[in-house]
C-alpha cells in the first residue's frame, strides 16, 4: 500500500462520526466602528504610514517628495512612465530587482480591523516585487475598505487568483530580546495612499 | 532527562529566568489587549473550534479534495507516512532539480522530521531565514518556542553569534544593527537559492491552495525567487473553504503576539510560470492521535504559541526543558502520543490551572488532556519509588477522615512552631526557593462546624 492510501485509510478509520460545519453568523462581530478611521489607525499600529490624496494622479508627486533621490523606481499606476526607471519586460530574472527603491502598486481591498491590503497576481507584475523593494507604496480607493477579514474573503470568492497576499505594515521582527525592529527581510517601509 | 531535571538547568541563571518569565507574560498581555478589542471574540473561537472539529471528522475526503485541486493547479503532491519518508521526498525533489542551496522559512513540521541534518548530510546547504530560527541555527540549538524561536537567547549572546558567523562588529547587542546585518546576510542567500522550503499555516481543500504567514517576509522572498518551492504540511492543516481563513487569520496573530494580523498572509495556489511547486503531506503520528477520542482535539492546534506565553511552568522552565519539537502545554499533550515513555514527565509539567485552555484560539481543552495523559502514564510507565509510596500513603490518609484530621492538625502545628530550617529542609521540595505560609489554627472542617453552630 502506498503512503497515500495508508494515510487516507487510517484517516478514514480513525476519524470520529461526521460533525457539522458551523454556519458563520457575521452579525456577532459588528462593532459599529468608522471604517476609514479604523483602517488608518490600524495601519499606523502595524508600523505603516497613511497619506490622504484627492485623486490617484497626486500619488507620484507626493512619493517623490516623501522619498527624494531614489534611483530605482517602479509603479503600475497609469501614466507613470516618467517615474519608472526599470522596464520589467527587459528583465531576465526578478533577482535583478534587488536594488529596487520604490514600488507603487494598487490594491482593491483594504481591511479596517487590521490595516491589511490585498494584492494579487492581477496587480503584481512579478510576485517578488512587494517584498524585495526597499519601500512599498500601496494605493487604495476608500470605497474598497471592508470591516473584517470575512468581508474581504466574500469579495475574493468570485475571482480565482494564482497568488495573492494580505500585507499589513512593513516587514518586522522582534526576535532579538523582543525588541521590535521595522525592516526585516521584506520592505523596510509601507506607505498607504488613500483617495 | 525528565522535565524537572531539564528545567533545573534553565533555572540556574535566575536573572535570565526572570526576564524570560516577564517577556512572555508581556506577550500574553498584548494578546489580551488585542483580543478584548474584538467584538464577538468568543464566537470566533467557537467557529475556529467547530471548523477544525468538522474537518477532522471528514479528513480523508478533504485530503482527497485538496490533492485533486492542487494537481489541477499544476502543483505536485507527495504523501509521507512518517518523518523519514518526508525527508527522503524533499531530498529527492532537490536532487531532481540539482538544488544545492536551500532557503527555508519557519516550519515546525520540518523541525519535527529533523529535515536539516538529513539534507546537510548530503552536502545541501539549508539556511533558516526567519531571524529567530537563523539565530538558533547558528547556535546549533533547536527553537525553544514555536513563534519566538530564540526567546531564550540574550541580545549579547546574539551579538557574539553574529560576530563569529556573520563577521559583524561588536554592538553590545543592538537589535536594530543586528537585524540589519541579518537582512544583508539573508538577502545574499535568497538571491542565490536553488530551492525554497516553507511550512503551511492553512491548506484549503476546495481551492488546493495554501496560506503561509510571516512577519519578516522571508517565506515570500524565498518562494518567489527560487525556481522550486516545496511546501511541507501536516494533514491537520486542512480547512474546507477559503472563507474559513476569515476566522483563522483573525484568531492567529492576535493570539500569538497581539498583532491584528501578521504582516504577510500569502495565498499560494499556482506556481510562477516556468517554476515548480511541490506539496508534501505528512502523517507522522497524526492519524494515530486522531484515533484517540480524548486527545484528537489536540490536532485543532494552529500553532500560535499562546498556551506557552501564559503557562506559569513554561515561562519559568524554558522551551528546551520539554525536549520536544513543540514545547509548552500543547506540546505536552501532543508528545506523549508519539512516545509515551520518552515524554512521560511532560503532562506533569503543569499546575492544571487551565490558563492554556482559556487562551487557546481554537478551544482545545489542553489542561483536561494533560490530566487524562497523567492517568494513562501512571498506569503504563514505571513511576519513581518515592512518588509511588507517597501517593499510596496520601491515598490511605485521604480515605479515612479521622486520620486526615489528625495529620492535618500535626501539619498545621508544625508549620506554626517548627523552625524554618526544619520546615524548608531538603526532603520538602515545596520549601525550595520559597517560604511556606504559617499554619492556620483551625481546619476548614472546624471552621465550617463552628459556622453552622452559630447559625442555629
Amino acid at each position: 500500500m502506498s503512503s497515500r492510501e495508508h494515510i487516507l485509510s487510517r484517516a478514514k478509520a480513525n476519524k470520529p462520526d461526521l460533525l457539522e460545519l458551523p454556519n458563520l453568523d457575521l452579525n456577532v462581530f459588528t462593532d459599529g466602528r468608522d471604517l476609514i478611521k479604523e483602517f488608518k489607525t490600524k495601519i499606523e499600529v502595524v508600523g505603516g504610514n497613511v497619506v490622504d490624496v484627492v485623486t490617484k494622479e497626486n500619488v507620484i508627486s507626493q512619493v517623490s517628495s516623501l522619498f527624494p533621490n531614489t534611483k530605482v523606481n517602479f509603479s503600475t499606476l497609469e501614466g507613470t512612465q516618467d517615474f519608472n526607471t526599470v522596464s520589467l519586460e527587459a528583465l531576465n530574472k526578478p533577482h535583478e530587482l534587488e536594488d529596487l527603491d520604490i514600488m507603487i502598486l494598487e490594491s482593491n481591498i483594504g481591511v479596517a480591523e487590521n490595516g491589511a491590503l490585498w494584492l494579487s497576481d492581477n496587480q503584481i507584475p512579478i510576485r517578488v516585487l512587494p517584498f524585495i523593494t526597499k519601500h512599498l507604496v500601496l494605493v487604495l480607493n476608500k470605497e474598497n475598505i471592508v470591516p473584517f477579514m470575512h468581508q474581504a474573503y466574500q469579495k475574493l470568492s468570485s475571482n480565482a487568483t494564482d497568488f495573492g497576499v494580505f500585507i499589513s505594515g512593513p516587514s518586522k521582527t522582534a526576535d532579538i530580546e523582543q525588541s521590535l525592529v521595522i525592516g526585516a527581510q521584506g520592505a523596510l517601509s509601507l506607505t498607504v495612499f488613500i483617495y | 532527562m525528565n522535565h524537572s531535571k531539564a528545567a533545573s538547568i534553565f533555572n540556574k541563571d535566575e536573572k535570565k529566568v526572570d526576564w524570560h518569565d516577564k517577556a512572555l507574560w508581556f506577550v500574553r498581555h498584548k494578546r489580551d489587549k488585542a483580543v478584548h478589542a474584538v467584538e464577538g471574540w468568543e464566537s470566533l473561537r467557537n467557529y475556529g473550534h467547530g471548523i477544525k472539529a468538522h474537518t477532522l471528522s471528514n479528513l480523508d475526503n478533504y485530503l482527497i479534495q485538496f490533492e485533486e485541486n492542487a494537481l489541477k493547479n499544476g502543483v505536485q503532491v507527495h504523501w509521507a507516512a512518517d518523518g523519514d519518508e518526508h525527508n527522503k521526498i524533499v531530498h529527492s525533489i532537490l536532487k531532481a532539480h540539482n538544488a544545492k542551496k536551500v532557503v527555508k522559512s519557519k516550519s515546525m513540521l520540518t523541525e519535527e522530521c529533523h529535515l536539516n541534518p538529513f539534507l546537510e548530510a548530503d552536502g545541501i546547504e539549508v539556511i533558516d531565514t526567519d531571524l529567530g530560527e537563523r539565530i538558533v541555527q547558528l547556535a546549533k540549538e533547536p527553537p525553544s518556542h514555536i513563534v519566538l524561536p530564540a526567546i531564550h537567547k540574550t541580545k549579547e549572546e546574539v551579538d557574539e553569534l553574529f560576530q563569529e558567523h556573520l563577521g559583524t562588529k561588536p554592538s553590545g547587542g543592538d537589535p536594530q544593527y543586528l537585524t540589519g546585518e541579518a537582512r544583508k546576510h539573508l538577502r545574499k542567500k535568497f538571491i542565490s537559492a536553488d530551492a525554497a522550503i516553507t511550512g503551511v499555516n492553512f491548506a484549503i481543500a476546495d481551492t488546493g491552495g495554501f496560506v503561509v504567514c510571516t512577519n519578516e517576509g522571508n517565506a515570500d522572498m524565498g518562494a518567489h525567487l527560487a525556481p522550486v518551492h516545496i511546501a511541507c504540511m501536516g494533514i491537520e492543516k486542512l480547512i474546507p473553504k477559503q472563507e474559513h481563513l476569515g476566522v483563522f487569520l483573525r484568531l492567529l496573530a492576535r493570539s500569538a503576539t497581539g498583532q491584528p494580523i501578521t504582516t504577510y498572509s500569502s495565498h499560494f495556489k499556482k506556481p510562477i510560470n516556468g517554476n515548480k511547486m511541490h506539496i508534501v503531506i505528512v502523517d507522522n503520528g497524526r492519524t494515530e492521535q486522531l484515533s484517540r477520542p480524548d486527545f484528537r482535539a489536540s490536532l485543532h492546534c494552529i500553532r500560535c504559541g499562546a498556551c506557552m506565553n501564559t503557562c506559569p511552568i513554561y515561562r519559568r522552565s524554558g522551551g528546551h526543558s520539554y525536549d520536544a519539537t513543540i514545547p509548552g502545554p500543547i506540546g505536552s499533550i501532543l508528545s506523549p502520543g508519539k512516545d509515551l515513555t520518552k515524554h512521560s514527565s511532560l503532562p506533569f509539567a503543569s499546575t492544571l490551572c487551565g490558563s492554556c485552555s482559556d487562551v487557546c484560539p481554537v478551544k482545545i481543552d489542553i489542561h483536561s488532556q494533560l490530566y487524562k495523559w497523567r492517568q494513562i502514564i501512571t498506569k503504563e510507565t514505571p513511576q519513581p519509588f518515592v512518588k509511588k509510596a507517597s501517593m499510596k500513603m496520601m491515598g490511605k490518609v485521604f480515605a479515612k477522615p479521622m486520620q486526615f484530621e489528625r495529620v492535618g492538625k500535626v501539619a498545621r502545628w508544625s508549620l506554626r512552631n517548627l523552625p524554618k530550617g526544619v520546615i524548608n529542609s531538603k526532603p520538602n521540595v515545596w520549601g525550595k526557593e520559597r517560604d511556606l505560609p504559617s499554619g492556620p489554627t483551625e481546619s476548614f472542617d472546624d471552621w465550617y462546624k463552628k459556622r453552622t453552630e452559630n447559625e442555629q
